[in-house]
Formats: C-alpha cells, sequence, structure tokens
C-alpha cells in the first residue's frame, strides 16, 4: 500500500515537470529570442522606435485567405532607420503594395504560419512551397499582373517578351499567348541551297549568332534526312511562281556588273535595309541578319522575294520597295557580290536514304517543326510540350530530376531545363535555345507566375486586349504593302520601333510628311533604325497623307499661338537660361543629341501639337524620356512662341 | 529510513527531468545571443540557384534605379556614372562623374533626391541638368539614388 502511494508521488512529480517543460519552452522559444534582441537594438538608435510587445504577431489577409507570422521575427519592416539593420530586423524595400493588405506569403511563398526559422522558409518535408531565392522574386509579380510589361518588374516583363520571341507557344499551352509568325516551309526547296540548310539544321547559331531558331542537337543522319525531306517542298503557297532572272543577272560582262553592283550599293542604303536587318551583327532587331545571305538563298527567290515579299510569305512584315527593273537588278546583284559567307564548311557528302521522304516525315514531327513553321500538307499537330499554364504550382514529386544532381526546387529545375533542355534525359525532345544565366533566368521568372493560385478576380490585372485597327480602303492596302506596322504604331497596333503615328496629322503639318516621304531623313542622327525611302509614286503618297489628314488627328490638339517680340524674347531665355533645353536638343549646331534637333521645328511641327507636348510629353508617348518641367502655360506658350519662329 | 528513500527517488525524478528539459530546448536561448547574425548566414546559405544574375549584385531599389538610370541618365552620366555619356561632349559644363567618391559623400540621400527632382537650377547648379520631379514618382527617385550611390563604392563590381 505504501508503496503504491510512492509510486503514485512519483509520477505525479514527474507529470508536473513534465507539464512545465511545455510553458518553459515556449519561453526560450527563438521568436522571443528575437523580440527581446529587437527591443536592444533599438535602444542603441538615436530614432525612436517603438518597442515590440512580446508575442506572436499575426497578419489577417481575409481577400487572399492568407495567414501570417513573419512579423512576429520581422520586427522592422516598416521602420525607415533600420535600412541597414541585420536581418530579421531590416526594414522593407519600397514597393507599390503594403504588406499589411496584401501579406508576406503570396509573394514570398515560405510557411506563414510557422514561428521558427528553419520551418517558415518552408524548406522542410512535405511543404512544397519554401521560400523564393532573391532573383526569382518578380514571379510573384506575374501571379496577378497578367498584362505583358510589368514596369515595376523588369526581370518578369524581360521573360514575358522572351517567351513571345522564342515562340514557346508554337509547342506549350502557355496561357494568353499566341503562336508567332515565324517563315513557312512553303516553297523552301525553290529557296535555300541544301548545304546551307544542312548546317543550319544542325546548328542554326553559326550562320548567326541571333538567330532565334533553336539548336535540335541533331545527328549528321537526322539533319541531312530532314533536308532531304525539306528540299521536296519546291511550291509556294498561293500558287506563286518564281519569275526568271533578267539576262543581266546571268550573263554580264565584268563592266557592266560593276555598274549594276554600284547602283545596287546606293539603292541598298537608300532603303535603309539596316533599320530592320542586321548585316553581320549591326544594324536592327526586328528582322533576320543578311550579312551571308547570298549563300543562303538562290538568286531568282531573291529578286523574286524582293520585287514582291508577300507575294511568297504572305504574313511577312517587309515592305515592297517600288524599285524600277534597273535598281532591283543591282540590289541583287550587289547583295550576291557583298553578302557571302566565305567559311561556309560544306558538309560531308551524304547519299540519299531511298526512304528519307517517310523518315524525314517522322523526324518532322517528332520535333514539331511545324509548331512553329506552316508546312503544307502537314497537320498542326496537337500542343507537344507539356501545359505551361500552371506550372508554377507544379509539386516538386511531379518533378523528375533524373541524375542531374542540382538542387531540388522548382526555380532551379525549369532554369536548368532552359539552359540544357535534355539534362533530365537524353530522350527528351526540347531544343537548346543556347540562352543567357540572364535571359533563362527572366524565362524561368515568368513561367513561376504561372500558378493555380486562387486569387480573386478583382485583383488580377487582365492584359489590355489587343487592337484591331486595321484600316480599309486604298490606305489599309498600302500600309499592309508597305508592312508600316513592322515600325509603326497606330491605335495601339504595331511595333514602336519608329514613332507612333496616331496623333502624326496634328503634330506634322502636311507639307512636311508630304516632303518627307520622297526624301526621309533621321531627325535623330544616332538612330540606326531610320524611315527608308520606299521610292513611292506622288500618287501614293497623296492616298496616305490624305488618309493621315482624315483620321491621324485630334481636334483637342489645335491651339493657335500668340507670337510677339516680347513671348519670343521670353520663350527664347526659358529655353537656353531657366530649363537648358540646349542639352538635349540642337538649334544652329548648338546643344545635345538625345532629342530631335529643332533647326527648322517650326516648317515641321504644329503650334498646338508643341505646346500640349510641353505640358506632358509622356501623355502622348509613354515611352519618351523629355522630362516633365511641370511649365506653366504662360512658358509654354512663350517656349513654343520661340520655337515656331525657326523656319 | 523511508523517507530518506523518498528524498533520493524525487531528487532522480528532478535530475532526470532537468536532462529531459534540457534536450528539449535546442532551439532556445543559445541562439538568441547572436540571432542575428546567424540568421544572416543561414539566409546566403539557402540555395539559390546559379548566382550570375544582376539581382544577386544589387537590392530591389538598386536594381530598379539601374533601368531607371539606364534610360535616363545613361546619356549624359554614362553607363558607370563617369560622366562619360554619349551626349556629354556637347555639354558645357561637363556632366558630374558620380564615381568620385569623396564629392559624392559630401551630399546627404535627401540632398540628392532634391537634386534630381529640382534639377540643376534647382540647387544652383548649371540648368543643363534637367528637373526629373515631373518625370520620376517618389519612390522612383529614391530608387535611382540608391543606384547612383553604388557608383562611388571603389571596390564594387558594376554589372
Amino acid at each position: 500500500m505504501n508503496k503504491l502511494r510512492i509510486y503514485f508521488a512519483i509520477s505525479s512529480v514527474v507529470f508536473l515537470f513534465v507539464l512545465a517543460i511545455s510553458p518553459l519552452k515556449d519561453f526560450f522559444s527563438e521568436w522571443r529570442g528575437y523580440q527581446l534582441a529587437y527591443n536592444e537594438i533599438i535602444k542603441e538608435l538615436p530614432q525612436r522606435i517603438q518597442p515590440v510587445d512580446i508575442g506572436i504577431k499575426q497578419l489577417w489577409v481575409r481577400k487572399l485567405d492568407v495567414v501570417d507570422r513573419c512579423t512576429t521575427c520581422h520586427l522592422g519592416l516598416k521602420e525607415k532607420a533600420l535600412v541597414n539593420a541585420k536581418e530579421p530586423f531590416r526594414s522593407h524595400p519600397h514597393i507599390y503594395h503594403d504588406f499589411e493588405e496584401f501579406g508576406c506569403t503570396i509573394c514570398h511563398n515560405g510557411q506563414g504560419s510557422a514561428t521558427s526559422y528553419k520551418e517558415s522558409k518552408g524548406k522542410v518535408k512535405y511543404w512544397d512551397k519554401p521560400i523564393f531565392p532573391r532573383e526569382y522574386m518578380e514571379a510573384s509579380c506575374g501571379k496577378c499582373h497578367k498584362e505583358q510589361v510589368v514596369i515595376q518588374a523588369p526581370i518578369l516583363s524581360l521573360g514575358r517578351k522572351l517567351i513571345n520571341e522564342y515562340n514557346c507557344a508554337g509547342c506549350h499551352k502557355l496561357e494568353g499567348r499566341q503562336r508567332q509568325w515565324v517563315p513557312s516551309l512553303n516553297g523552301i526547296g525553290s529557296k535555300v541551297n541544301r548545304s546551307w540548310l544542312v548546317n543550319w539544321l544542325k546548328n542554326p547559331k553559326a550562320y548567326f549568332a541571333t538567330a532565334k531558331m533553336p539548336n535540335f542537337q541533331l545527328s549528321d543522319d537526322e539533319a541531312n534526312t530532314i533536308a532531304d525531306f525539306l528540299m521536296t517542298f519546291k511550291s509556294f503557297s498561293n500558287n506563286a511562281i518564281l519569275e526568271p532572272l533578267p539576262s543581266l543577272l546571268i550573263q554580264s560582262s565584268e563592266s557592266q556588273t560593276a555598274t549594276l553592283v554600284e547602283i545596287g550599293s546606293t539603292r541598298l542604303r537608300e532603303s535603309r535595309c539596316i533599320s530592320c536587318h542586321p548585316f553581320n551583327g549591326k544594324g536592327g532587331y526586328v528582322a533576320t541578319d543578311l550579312g551571308k545571305v547570298a549563300s543562303k538563298v538562290n538568286l531568282r527567290w531573291l529578286y523574286n522575294y524582293i520585287k514582291n515579299p508577300k507575294h511568297f510569305q504572305p504574313n511577312v512584315e517587309m515592305p515592297r520597295y517600288r524599285f524600277n527593273n534597273n535598281d532591283l537588278t543591282g540590289v541583287v546583284a550587289y547583295m550576291n557580290s557583298e553578302y557571302v559567307d566565305f567559311d561556309m564548311a560544306e558538309p560531308p557528302s551524304h547519299t540519299p536514304d531511298p526512304l528519307y521522304y517517310e523518315k524525314g516525315l517522322v523526324l518532322v514531327k517528332k520535333y514539331n517543326c511545324r509548331g512553329c513553321h506552316e508546312i503544307e500538307n502537314i497537320k498542326n499537330s496537337e500542343e507537344l510540350g507539356p501545359d505551361l499554364s500552371f506550372i508554377g504550382s507544379k509539386k516538386l514529386y511531379e518533378i523528375d530530376f533524373g541524375l542531374s544532381g542540382i538542387s531540388q526546387s522548382l526555380s532551379s529545375y525549369i532554369f536548368t531545363k532552359l539552359k540544357s533542355p535534355r539534362t533530365f534525359s537524353s530522350k527528351m525532345k526540347m531544343p537548346n535555345y543556347e540562352l543567357s544565366d540572364e535571359q533563362a533566368q527572366a524565362i524561368a521568372v515568368a513561367l513561376l507566375g504561372n500558378t493555380s493560385e486562387q486569387i480573386p478576380e478583382e485583383l488580377k490585372i487582365k492584359p489590355k486586349p489587343a487592337s484591331t485597327f486595321t484600316p480599309q480602303g486604298k490606305f489599309g492596302k498600302l500600309v499592309n504593302d508597305l508592312a508600316c506596322f513592322g515600325c509603326h504604331t497606330m491605335f495601339g497596333r504595331g511595333r514602336l520601333v519608329a514613332t507612333d503615328l496616331t496623333l502624326e496629322a496634328s503634330m506634322a503639318k502636311q507639307e512636311w510628311i508630304d516632303h518627307y516621304f520622297k526624301v526621309p531623313y533621321s531627325l535623330r542622327p544616332i538612330l540606326t533604325e531610320r524611315m527608308p525611302n520606299l521610292f513611292l509614286s506622288d500618287d501614293e503618297i497623296k492616298t496616305l497623307v490624305d488618309y493621315m489628314e482624315k483620321v491621324f488627328i485630334a481636334d483637342s490638339l489645335t491651339n493657335d499661338i500668340l507670337i510677339n517680340e516680347a513671348t519670343v524674347a521670353k520663350g527664347k531665355l526659358l529655353y537656353s537660361e531657366k530649363y537648358g533645353c540646349g542639352s538635349c536638343h540642337q538649334i544652329n549646331g548648338k546643344g545635345g543629341f538625345v532629342g530631335p534637333t529643332l533647326d527648322k521645328v517650326a516648317s515641321r511641327l504644329q503650334p498646338g501639337w508643341i505646346l500640349h507636348w510641353l505640358k506632358n510629353p509622356q501623355a502622348y508617348k509613354p515611352e519618351s524620356i523629355e522630362p516633365n518641367n511641370n511649365f506653366t502655360d504662360h512658358e509654354a506658350e512663350a517656349i513654343t512662341a520661340y520655337l515656331m519662329t525657326l523656319h | 529510513m523511508r523517507s530518506i528513500k523518498m528524498k533520493r527517488d524525487l531528487l532522480i525524478v528532478f535530475y532526470i527531468s532537468m536532462i529531459l528539459f534540457n534536450c528539449s530546448r535546442e532551439n532556445g536561448l543559445s541562439q538568441t545571443s547572436s540571432a542575428s547574425s546567424d540568421s544572416v548566414k543561414s539566409l546566403d546559405a539557402l540555395d539559390v540557384g546559379l548566382a550570375t544574375t544582376i539581382s544577386i549584385h544589387f537590392t530591389y531599389e538598386q536594381r530598379q534605379g539601374k533601368y531607371i538610370y539606364t534610360k535616363y541618365c545613361s546619356v549624359c552620366h554614362g553607363m558607370e556614372g563617369k560622366g562619360d555619356g554619349f551626349n556629354a561632349f556637347s555639354l558645357d559644363p561637363k556632366p558630374r562623374d558620380l564615381s568620385n567618391e569623396q564629392y559624392m559623400k559630401s551630399f546627404t540621400d535627401d540632398r540628392l533626391v532634391e537634386t534630381v527632382r529640382e534639377g540643376g537650377r534647382g540647387v544652383n547648379r548649371s540648368p543643363l541638368m534637367p528637373s526629373w520631379g515631373g518625370r520620376l514618382t517618389k519612390d522612383e527617385l529614391l530608387y535611382v539614388i540608391a543606384y547612383v550611390k553604388k557608383f562611388a563604392v571603389s571596390t564594387d563590381t558594376h554589372k
């Protein structure tokens, strides 16, 4: 009996101690240590900072269903004085969102309800959303911001741009991404020479470094078979037929060729091919490199293509230059003599496989060439690669890391996959895009933002619907023929290589536009991308200018400016003394080279435009780097008056 | 006799529980003393993929500042802040050399922000430096200053 009592006493004491451990553990917990350390640190600072009440802090964001206890230890997030403090007390960088409104884990991932360092970072078993490494942070912006360009997230924006450029949507399903235009392969047999094609298939970047086509890592046999197969596609879409070459290009004496080449050289420069096409890496970025084009295509195709590009590639954004026969012959002769690849390696000799057509077809389907290129009689295969619409929410156990030995996280998986696509298994088909680290990281950021998380619709920022502006009639035909959208934007459609034309008639004077079509020149001499001389007829120029004067105009921008000596003098002073406009603009050979020269600005621009532009340049061209000086009405009018005296 | 035995038993129980307690406080006090420096180290040790890109060298503010600087400022001040942008040769006086450590140190952040916001004329310098207050927001001004200050740190590699 007594023994039992003793046992009872002992066990009660044991239980008492065991119970005491739990509050003690809490008392000596990690977060309490941080909070005490925080209160010590802020005492030493000159600024007065409210000490923290000891206890677990929690943020509850109802609309996103987020519960975060990060602020238990990250105590200085809102204290500007703690910019350089050590973690976890450092203040949060300035961003456009308040963390109290959105929570922490919605952007950073990690385990919000955890209260220890290790667990909150989420690098623990069974937690598949570990905290985002710093260089992939911008992926979180992409969860809600679905528009193409997010100004505050440049890495994300670059990634989205690259996804379009490299045409990922050709093989992968990607929400909101359309396939981009890529040259059709119909008629490729009448266009390129076979040796070039084999070399190109084996390594496109060897032909020119900025080639968009990826390296499929084909064996010699595969490349030869695909080349044989593709060379059978001799006829173009729309039944387009190659005209025979003019006799001068086939047979001509040396002196005749010399004159032709000289004409061609001049015309080629006038037509500013370099605005869109790079030549051996130097020049525009819109179109392909022409530095070695004469070794790629045959003369007959080149002659016919320049004569009428859309005849052979209906959706290509290349203008049809109005060359006369002699000029065109010259241009082709010049390109043939100048843009040759002298180092082109002849591929090893190869006896065609008797079954090359069948084998080629299988290979073309295997590598999904049709994903990007249109090929006659080959159906658009269903998306070949995995669906990437929700790749950011892929679970770690779904990923096969193979024998790669990389760290097991989704971000490093996507990064490695982009850098060397066949690391994880040699059976994979994804080609190598030879991306730089920065490019691969940017694409990974854009992809990681595609999550299946439930974000309330009202918080999502959707992309602007694409503009459907399609001019009709004579003007519409000309715009299509001259591929204006390839460089200019009109009503939200087109590229911004050159200026936005939406308000052109309100901006420039009619006579100036008229003259500019005949003799284009660059307003900013430092630019590579300049308006080409399209050799338009007077009738065509009239059609263009008439339409612009009726449509590309805004009534709100017509103002009359009072020009008298006093305002002009005042404007001149403001221009040179107060606002230092001369640091960017030139007048009479004095000034900077950033903005357009203002020498004859009065014969170019409308006074109303100058006035409105000065007041808020970015209202008309958001990408302009002109500073907004907050001019008063009087100042803006005076400067306009001064500029209108410069004829 | 019996009470002595009981006392001994109690003592044993006490020791056992102390041991138990000691074992369970693995994350406790020992970390508090050096809490902040430890956590910085372990943050660096976290796996962050291949560290070759801009985000490793720059904080968020500096990164944002770099994009703004490249777009608006580099034409005159140069990509490395040496005052040698392509537009610099046509200017008199020349753009400020932002990599001059001594000169840059003599200004507070607020003063630098004011210079960018109000331009040269706002701080009694050459009006050739435009005022960016109408173009850049308050935050953007802070970003660009955060980046500009990196030029004057001599040991740094600009990427």
